[in-house]
């Protein structure tokens, strides 16, 4: 190395010594840019729910009426239910609102709040495992098929995932129900709870957890492999591979970091399924969730329950993309 | 499944006495129907009764005279709060919290009795102001006006300790079912924020509430006569089916309302009971008379004789029904079983249609929903059996609130239920009577309304009776309403369940005299 060369690595790295208080300031305004961004997104996303609502026909009030009920009655309960003030008053009040907690009031005169607080708990805690679960599978199945290219293992898992990712919920459900429950008598076909609303026993999450993870396995399975074989092609996995190194270590030390930024997002767009998933898979299980209550409050066109659970589960999403975000910066960041 | 609106008549009219029907159930479970309270025995105390009932986590409610969207919130608040009267299996009125009941001779004022000893859960007494402070907070809810019809909130007074005063501002000789359904009764001045916690005076005490499920304990001091179960414990289904999976698997010990579908998955399990309520739900073919094609009484005949009513029930309902007689309110003691039963008559159809020049050439909507378990079903089925007389019906499916916005009340030619079968009268005054609020068909007879008023004005039993048949008569040649069938409520319990409520509609929710065997 020449004088000069090391001349200019030493202002290189000075360069960078300096520069990184400033790179520290503008990460957290990026964060800062992408919170808001999300923020936006989602009272945009609350906005279109609100709308939507409104163009279904029928109203809150005339869902909630008893038969016996006249116009004059009917028109008194849409008083009531501020139904009877624009949509963008509503809309207002409901949002100015939100930061405080406060969720409004249903159609049926319970505070969405409370109408919420045991089902999210057990639809995270549901929608948790299934993503885990999914995760972990997804990556074992992906590596392990990834380890032989087109050997037996790779087609069974290849053939097997892209028949489990065309499976619907329900049928997956169906089947399990049949198969674990009631001709078996193995796993609690229905979902008890006790007294704090969380399911009675661990074994009862078995099967609505499988149910919601087993068609995301399909799909995440295959972009790990995919991921995987377009790592495989990288110069610097061939050569990994020409230095002799076993091939359990360059598949997870070399070929599998690369392609962390396409597993991320694809795990991440699972966790919409997941949760729009759990509408159906919750139903048939009689599992206290979220799903449940959306069903229930889109049917009645109650729109502060309808919008809370959006408002919920869309924090959740923006956060697992978030997540998936800083993955991808920090992955294809170490490596321009 | 369905709720709110499409769910209950609370609307005064109200549940019960299907007892004489039961007779004309004829249907090939009537044995395991009464198992549940044939194989007897001595009444067992102790026990949870672990119970399944539909509703949906956002529609629970914890007032009693709220919105009571779910099955499993009613049946919470209707064992834990007592109303004044309660449907009943000989009269379809019997005495609740209200030991007797006594009228004016004008049949406008009534007079109810407090039963003695009637106590809340945190031992306080019951006072005739307890009960007109809650029935005042039910007539002023946005349904009161239908929950307590034709009674101002002002005419609800107490006189002395123990009896209430109610003033109706018509005759109304069937008052008293009016109160069976919603009047629950909680302490003075109870507040909306202690609504959920607040005692009532029921079979069972509220033990906790989570999310739709609940734990309740046996009131050992029920004015009633003693409970036998220990405890209840309520779990809320969002699908019938899930419902009849936790009671075959046996996490369930009785599965409320859960429908033939699951009967008939069950009628091969010996351990099963299969409790029919005669009944339960009516799901008439509702035309327009006022104007359109089906104003023409012949066309409205030739429709009711075109239909083959035992394949209806046959089918659309799994055979889990009765064959009815285009008159509503099957389930009333006064029911007229007398009016011969219409039967299927091509020829006469044909005929009718020729003489009233019906257009053949044109194609009828028959607008339906899916709310209800059999009610597209049934429509389907009808345009068969209308095709084979060369009628032609195109069945058009709507949403329930597209349903309830553009078709109910309007519509020429739709399907739709009622929940409430216990009172002619009260299909009468709600539905039939020219202007009544939920006149389906727009109907409007004078012959009809002037026996309605007859009928309501008459305290004689023996005149009242004679009006009433006519008035049924009246109902079953001309009205806009095609009957064809009942269907049954259907309940399934695990075999060591005793004494089941065999009540159609609300009546069910009456668990306090349910018993466990070993």
């Amino acid at each position: 190395m020449s004088e000069a060369e090391i001349a200019r690595a030493e202002a290189a790295t000075d360069r960078v010594a300096a520069s990184a208080p400033r790179r520290a300031v503008s990460l957290a305004a990026r964060a800062g840019v992408v919170l808001a961004k999300r923020a936006a997104l989602l009272c945009a996303l609350l906005a279109v729910v609100f709308a939507a609502i409104e163009l279904l026909p029928g109203d809150a009030a005339s869902a909630a009426a008893d038969r016996g009920e006249s116009a004059a009655d009917t028109a008194a309960r849409r008083h009531l239910l501020g139904l009877d003030r624009p949509l963008w008053e509503r809309f207002g009040d409901w949002m100015t609102a939100l930061p405080t907690g406060d969720l409004g009031t249903s159609a049926g005169g319970e505070r969405v709040t409370d109408l919420l607080s045991a089902p999210l708990p057990n639809t995270l805690l549901l929608g948790g495992a299934a993503f885990a679960l999914t995760l972990v599978s997804a990556l074992a199945l992906g590596c392990w098929a990834a380890a032989r290219p087109g050997g037996p293992v790779d087609r069974v898992i290849g053939f097997a995932s892209t028949v489990t990712l065309a499976l619907p919920e329900f049928v997956v459900s169906v089947g399990l129900l049949l198969l674990l429950s009631l001709w078996t008598g193995w796993l609690p076909a229905a979902t008890m709870t006790t007294a704090d609303g969380s399911p009675a026993s661990w074994t009862m999450l078995i099967m609505p957890v499988l149910a919601l993870a087993v068609p995301q396995i399909g799909w995440n399975a295959r972009i790990v492999r995919g991921a995987l074989a377009d790592q495989a092609a990288a110069p610097h996995v061939i050569a990994a591979h020409l230095d002799g190194l076993a091939p359990r270590r360059v598949l997870l030390r070399h070929a599998l970091p690369g392609a962390w930024p396409a597993v991320a997002t694809g795990a991440a767009t699972s966790t919409g399924m997941l949760l729009g998933g759990a509408v159906v898979v919750e139903t048939l299980f009689n599992y206290p969730g979220l799903g449940t209550v959306l069903a229930g409050s889109v049917a009645d066109r109650d729109t502060p329950v309808i919008a809370g659970v959006v408002a919920c589960t869309g924090a959740v999403i923006s956060l697992v993309l978030l997540g998936a975000d800083l993955v991808r910066a920090r992955t294809l960041g170490a490596r321009p | 499944m369905n709720w709110t609106r499409r769910q209950a008549l609370w609307a005064g009219g109200g549940v019960g006495a299907a007892a004489l029907l039961a007779a004309c159930g004829g249907g090939k479970d009537d044995t395991a129907s009464s198992s549940a309270d044939s194989a007897g025995g001595t009444p067992r105390k102790g026990g949870t009764l672990r119970i399944g009932a539909l509703g949906r986590g956002s529609a629970t409610t914890r007032d009693p005279h709220g919105v009571q969207g779910n099955e499993s919130d009613y049946l919470i608040i209707a064992l834990v709060y007592d109303t004044l009267t309660a449907p009943g299996l000989k009269d379809n009125t019997v005495g609740r919290l209200a030991s007797g009941w006594k009228s004016s001779d004008d049949l406008k004022t009534w007079r109810f009795t407090i039963a003695k000893g009637a106590t809340f859960h945190d031992g306080s007494p019951v006072t005739a102001d307890d009960v007109v402070w809650s029935l005042r907070r039910l007539r002023n809810t946005p349904a009161g006006a239908g929950r307590l019809p034709g009674i101002k909130a002002e005419n609800i007074t107490a006189d002395g300790k123990d009896t209430v005063v109610l003033v109706s501002d018509d005759a109304n000789a069937d008052l008293p079912l009016l109160t069976r359904l919603s009047t629950f009764v909680l302490k003075k001045d109870t507040s909306d924020k202690e609504i959920a916690k607040a005692p009532g005076t029921g079979p069972f005490k509220l033990d906790w509430f989570r999310g739709g499920n609940a734990r309740l304990l046996r009131n050992d001091k029920w004015h009633g006569g003693p409970v036998h179960l220990d405890a209840i414990e309520v779990t809320m289904f969002e699908s019938p089916q899930a419902m009849a999976n936790a009671l075959l698997g046996g996490q369930i010990d009785v599965a409320s309302n859960v429908g033939a579908v699951a009967a008939r998955t069950a009628a091969s399990r010996k351990d099963i009971q299969v409790t029919r309520r005669p009944n339960d739900m009516a799901m008439p073919i509702v035309m327009r008379t006022a104007e359109g094609p089906f104003a023409d009484p012949k066309v409205r005949e030739a429709m009711k004789l075109v239909v083959d009513r035992e394949a209806m029930v046959k089918q659309v309902l799994s055979g889990y029904g009765t064959v009815a007689n285009d008159i509503l309110g099957t389930g009333d003691p006064a029911y007229a079983k007398d009016v011969p039963q219409r039967r299927r008559d091509l020829d006469k159809v044909k005929k009718l249609l020729e003489e009233a020049d019906f257009d053949f050439s044109k194609t009828y909507e028959l607008v339906t929903t899916e709310d209800i378990a059999g009610l597209a079903e049934s429509a389907t089925l009808f345009a068969t059996q209308a095709r084979e007389a060369g009628i032609k019906i195109k069945v058009v499916k709507q949403e329930s609130g597209a349903f309830y916005e553009k078709t109910w009340l309007k519509g020429d030619f739709y399907t739709n239920y009622w929940g409430t079968n216990d009172s002619v009268v009260f299909f009468a005054s709600k539905t039939m009577v020219t202007g009544a609020g939920q006149n389906e068909a727009g109907w409007s007879e004078k012959q009809f309304d002037d026996t309605y008023r007859k009928v309501i004005g008459t305290a004689d039993k023996k005149a009242r009776a004679t009006s009433l048949r006519e008035l049924q008569q009246i109902e079953h040649e001309k009205s806009g309403y095609l009957l064809w069938g009942m269907a049954d409520g259907i309940d399934l319990a695990a075999a060591k369940v005793r004494n089941l409520p065999k009540l159609p509609g609300y009546g069910r929710v009456q668990l306090e005299n349910v018993w466990l065997s070993r």
